[in-house]
């Protein structure tokens, strides 16, 4: 049997979690789980001592933040977890490829140390 | 007996949820040269936005000026944010349309994610102004450079894909936006939400990140 477009999403695509999701609500929760996201970095902002991110956990928990939120979109957003694996080999090259030339240029201007803006 | 000539599945047979679904097209990869382009762009964007970023790390201590953070308005910002955020929503919803072909629905949701692409773009536009106001022009500091140079160039991305998303909804009214036409806005999307994806990055980096 084939699968149209006005089926609802085959809960095996969602790992047997949900049943009978359309796909518009799938859409609906990944932005709700976006948002809930936003909230917390924010909150890292407007709480700044609570334990999970006091000090040094400040940064790896923003990190963290945004590299979910990043892959999401990407994933789910932009259908990659759904097509082509070309597709996602592409864009990783890119942003591989991107990652570590940056990586490299900032670890030549030393900003790994403390006086780097000097 | 009569036997189809091909096998091709449509848009029509295809769910693009399903596990490896999509649509064959007449190329060695079977993805359309139009989409494999886009993505292509999007890589190459990748190394764009990482260049800018980069600059912005190491410039984000300002020798002279006002510092990042006593210029910042984060809630105003985290506003924005969510709106940018909510704009990717309202596109893959008018990507989801057109895929059922309801292209009057189709043309709603692309009229919203180019009305709250707008308002992002005001917001900017409204902030830079103040920042301004507050004696940080483009040439104040080196922080102040990297800095326009990246939301600038985040604010044209924006301003292309509203463009984009307006000449989609004029191409559809004509009828010019057929369902076999449908990957159009998928790839006018893919360009939305790396614009999406691009701001999650610098909203964390150079907003949140203390320097």
């Amino acid at each position: 049997m084939s699968i149209t477009s006005h089926d609802d999403v085959p809960t095996t695509v969602l790992d047997g979690a949900v049943k009978d999701y359309s796909r518009d609500k799938v859409y609906v929760l990944t932005a709700i789980f976006l948002a809930a996201l936003t909230v917390i970095e924010v909150l890292t902002y407007a709480a700044p001592d609570f334990p999970v991110w006091s000090d040094k956990l400040l940064i790896p928990v923003l990190m963290i933040l945004m590299a979910i939120k990043f892959f999401t979109i990407v994933y789910i957003f932009m259908h990659l977890k759904f097509d082509k694996p070309i597709l996602t080999r592409i864009f990783y090259m890119g942003l591989v490829l991107a990652v570590l030339v940056y990586l490299a240029m900032l670890s030549t201007f030393r900003i790994w140390f403390d006086g780097h803006h000097n | 007996m009569a036997e189809t000539l091909t096998s091709r599945p449509t848009l029509a047979d295809a769910d693009v949820h399903q596990a490896n679904a999509h649509i064959e097209h007449d190329t060695n990869t079977g993805i359309s040269n139009t989409k494999l382009g886009m993505w292509l762009f999007l890589a190459s964007e990748c190394l764009l936005f990482g260049g800018l970023i980069t600059t912005y790390l190491l410039y984000k201590r300002p020798l002279e000026g006002p510092t990042p953070h006593e210029i910042f308005d984060i809630p105003f910002t985290s506003t924005s944010s969510f709106v940018l955020l909510m704009s990717s929503l309202t596109m893959v919803l008018a990507v989801s349309a057109i895929e059922r072909g309801e292209h009057q629905r189709m043309r709603v949701w692309i009229g919203a994610t180019a009305a709250l692409g707008a308002t992002f773009l005001a917001g900017q536009i409204y902030e830079f102004t103040v920042f301004v106001r507050e004696g940080l022009g483009f040439t104040t500091s080196r922080f102040s450079s990297a800095f326009y140079t990246l939301t600038g160039f985040h604010g044209i991305h924006v301003t292309v894909g509203i463009i984009m998303l307006v000449s989609i909804v004029l191409l559809s009214l004509r009828g010019k936006v057929p369902e076999h036409k449908a990957e159009t806005v998928e790839i006018v999307g893919l360009y939305w939400h790396f614009v999406d994806v691009v701001w999650v990055v610098i909203f964390a980096v150079v907003y949140l990140i203390p320097t």
